[in-house]
């Protein structure tokens, strides 16, 4: 099982927009996917339609004697299931310190389903925290979305620093997210931001009313609007994740 | 799966509707079951369906996980016909290179009720079939079933839909309809058992040991027939060759067991047999292994050597039709009528009498022998030639394990076997990595390369066929460790309580 984690410390960006999309072409692709929802604020849970509800809460999800298997729920989508989230999340720091390995716990509990899936797509808070190393301890590589603006590279440049400083690090796979083409700074900086970070994945998610209708109809683009360009662009975001996972 | 003959699929249809559930229009489906000709997505349980309904998909299902699902525009032969990914992967990691065979195709009128939570999500999904077909006959008993989608998570949910549907005075009725229509149609999921060990006695006569023991080698020369003809997949081919060589080393075995002048005539033409198919399946090898063996040389290289693989497919073409000839042929019929004839006779020999589980040890013994006595001749300064010899042996001894594998102990045999595999890999490498490099060189003296391409290609080949001979240098220095670990203490007691288990009758 390959794990990823949308993430940045930055909010409002598109990491569960990206999350929940994702999660749906990589289905579409064959694979058995596990999203976790992390993020209290349930944004995916509510997207999968599931209730936010966490057995328990998250103590007995994370805790020294949790598990991952009893959370997990069938969505609408399939071959995609969810961890749903509740709001028991805000205090998961305070949880995966109680254990003994906090920063190896997320990998821990993802090793007892691995058999089960064949990517795990963590859906992050925006944070860099005991949370965030442990997502960075279980994740195989990150998926950063990042908004073309002036902020962006410090932002990726710190998750990059911090990082540096891990044993085994997670690759960095940054992409450009919510990017209006209207605007004369997103087409600047989607070129030099590219050119600074060669990483970065070519596709671009540009904002779009699908994206938007998300919401409203608790869908992926791919069911709101299966021929539209944000359904394409995710089809084609997941395409290149998959090549640099399996190539 | 849940049915009742009083009723009819519109009438649970109809009671879904009134109990709240959400039921969709009838709609043809058409589902297929697929596996290999010998069942690997069985034995690994897993359950590979091509499914047309709205659209065309696979799914790929094991217990406990969610089936993943892939849209495909044509029904798949290989692994390999997948797009890249977990699915493809997981696929190929269970049947190689073995073709995918459709089992059991069920067509259906299909409709799906669901029930939806507060969310306004499924918690959980019954399907009726009506109309129910296998391979195209309509089924009579049942006409209509209905099946419980219980989703992860919602257990409840299914525990409450099961109750409402024996309510509706519906009752159990097997696992899932593709299980339902193979047990229909008379078809073993398990797929066809091309083990050369069969059920063997050791105070048996050895003549009728060792006819038992060739019949079920002759089974399996027959099963592959067809795959082979066809070229419906390289493992036919495969499998039908190490049969007639299984038949050769027990038929020279049979020494004593059979008159010569019986036996020696059939080990001829199966001789034949062997190098007539040998043609066919060298360059399946070269096909089956081109990618493994040119991945280490670069995607520039791999570019490069497209040609050759080219050229090698084309002449694979033209090995497998004359295959095809050889199979068809008078001679290749008359040999196995003639030898179905003489399996079904008696026995009329000096050793036929004696108990098999004597004969066998008495060959064994005599082969492992044999087989320590020239491994311990090769050094350093060998010729390939005594490696190859060497190989030989190791493939009688196992050929004697596996197809008697009924007189002796169980345990000491696989034990063995594991001994003895060890060495065969590395001499089959050293051997294959020779063989393998000496036909690409061939190959390629009448390859049709344009002056543009010829230099670079030839030199691609060169690379090639240098990695070939260093894989090879290495089986070669490999060779004298693993053979002393063969050639050990262990592998002495192993032998002995493998002789211990024959006798002990």
């Amino acid at each position: 099982m390959k794990v990823l984690a949308t993430y940045s410390i930055k909010g409002g960006v598109g990491k569960t927009t990206s999350a929940v999309n994702l999660a749906h072409e990589a289905s579409r692709a064959g694979a058995r996917v596990l999203v976790w929802d992390l993020d209290p604020q349930g944004a995916a849970t509510y997207l999968f339609r599931v209730k936010p509800k966490v057995k328990g809460g998250a103590a007995r999800m994370v805790g020294a004697k949790g598990e991952l298997a009893a959370h997990i729920r069938a969505t609408d989508v399939a071959a995609v299931h969810l961890v749903p989230a509740d709001l028991s999340l805000r205090h998961l720091d305070l949880h995966l310190d109680d254990t003994k390995r906090p920063t190896e716990r997320l990998a821990s509990l993802l090793a007892t389903v691995a058999r089960h899936y064949d990517v795990a797509l963590l859906d992050c808070p925006p944070s860099i925290s005991l949370a965030s190393e442990s997502v960075f301890g279980a994740a195989d590589a990150l998926l950063v979305p990042v908004i073309p603006a002036t902020l962006s590279s410090r932002a990726l440049n710190q998750i990059s620093r911090f990082l540096d400083g891990l044993p085994s690090p997670p690759d960095v796979l940054p992409y450009f997210s919510m990017v209006d083409r209207r605007k004369r700074l997103h087409r600047e900086l989607t070129v030099s931001l590219a050119a600074e970070w060669p990483g970065f994945l070519t596709t671009i998610i540009a904002n779009a009313s699908a994206i938007e209708r998300m919401g409203p109809k608790r869908s992926s683009v791919a069911t709101v609007a299966p021929k539209g360009p944000a359904a394409r662009a995710f089809h084609d975001l997941w395409s290149e994740v998959a090549v640099r996972l399996w190539a | 799966m849940f049915a009742n003959r009083d009723l009819g699929a519109a009438d649970v249809r109809a009671l879904l509707a009134r109990a709240g559930f959400d039921v969709r229009v009838q709609r043809p489906s058409r589902r297929t079951l697929l596996d290999t000709f010998d069942g690997r997505l069985h034995a690994a349980r897993l359950r590979l369906e091509l499914r047309d309904d709205d659209l065309r998909e696979l799914i790929l299902s094991e217990g406990g996980s969610p089936p993943a699902h892939v849209a495909v525009e044509a029904e798949p032969t290989f692994a390999a016909d997948l797009p890249p990914g977990p699915f493809g992967g997981r696929l190929s990691s269970v049947i190689g290179v073995r073709a995918l065979l459709p089992i059991v195709t069920v067509t259906a009128q299909r409709s799906v009720a669901v029930r939806r939570d507060a969310q306004g999500k499924n918690e959980v999904a019954v399907v009726v079939d009506d109309q129910i077909g296998v391979d195209g006959a309509r089924l009579d008993c049942p006409t209509w079933v209905v099946s419980l989608d219980e989703l992860e998570g919602y257990a409840k949910a299914a525990q409450r839909a099961t109750r409402l549907l024996v309510s509706f005075g519906l009752s159990e009725c097997g696992a899932d309809i593709l299980g339902m229509a193979a047990v229909a149609k008379g078809v073993d999921l398990h797929g066809y058992d091309g083990s050369p060990t069969v059920p063997l006695e050791r105070g048996e006569s050895a003549g009728a040991g060792f006819r038992r023991v060739l019949a079920n080698l002759a089974n399996d020369i027959d099963a592959n027939w067809v795959g082979s003809v066809g070229d419906i997949d390289p493992e036919f081919l495969h499998d039908l060759r190490v049969a007639v060589r299984r038949t050769r080393s027990v038929l020279a075995e049979g020494k004593g067991v059979f008159p010569a002048a019986e036996r020696v005539p059939f080990q001829s033409e199966f001789a034949w047999l062997g190098r007539a198919t040998g043609g066919a399946r060298d360059l399946d090898v070269h096909v089956i292994g081109w990618d493994a063996a040119v991945r280490p040389l670069g995607p520039s290289a791999r570019l490069l050597l497209e040609p050759v693989r080219d050229h090698i497919s084309g002449l694979r073409r033209i090995e497998h039709a004359n295959l095809a000839a050889v199979l068809r042929s008078d001679r290749y019929r008359d040999l196995i009528d003639g030898w179905r004839t003489w399996l079904a006779a008696g026995d009329a020999s000096s050793e036929s009498d004696r108990p098999l589980g004597g004969v066998v040890a008495d060959r064994f013994a005599t082969n492992q022998r044999r087989l320590v006595g020239k491994g311990r001749k090769i050094g350093p300064g060998s010729p390939p030639e005594d490696l190859h010899a060497l190989r030989k042996e190791t493939k009688k001894l196992r050929y004697l394990l596996e197809c008697f594998g009924g007189v002796f102990a169980s345990k000491p045999r696989r034990a063995f076997l594991g001994r003895l595999k060890s060495l065969q890999d590395n001499l089959g490498e050293h051997q294959d990595t020779e063989v393998h490099a000496a036909q690409l060189l061939a190959v390629c003296e009448d390859l049709p390369l344009s002056d543009q391409t010829a230099a670079a290609t030839l030199l691609a080949v060169g690379r090639l066929t240098e990695h070939l001979d260093r894989r090879r240098q290495a089986a070669r220095d490999a060779f004298a460790r693993r053979f002393a670990d063969y050639d050990s203490k262990q592998t002495r007691r192993n032998c002995d309580d493998l002789l211990r288990s024959v006798s002990g009758s």
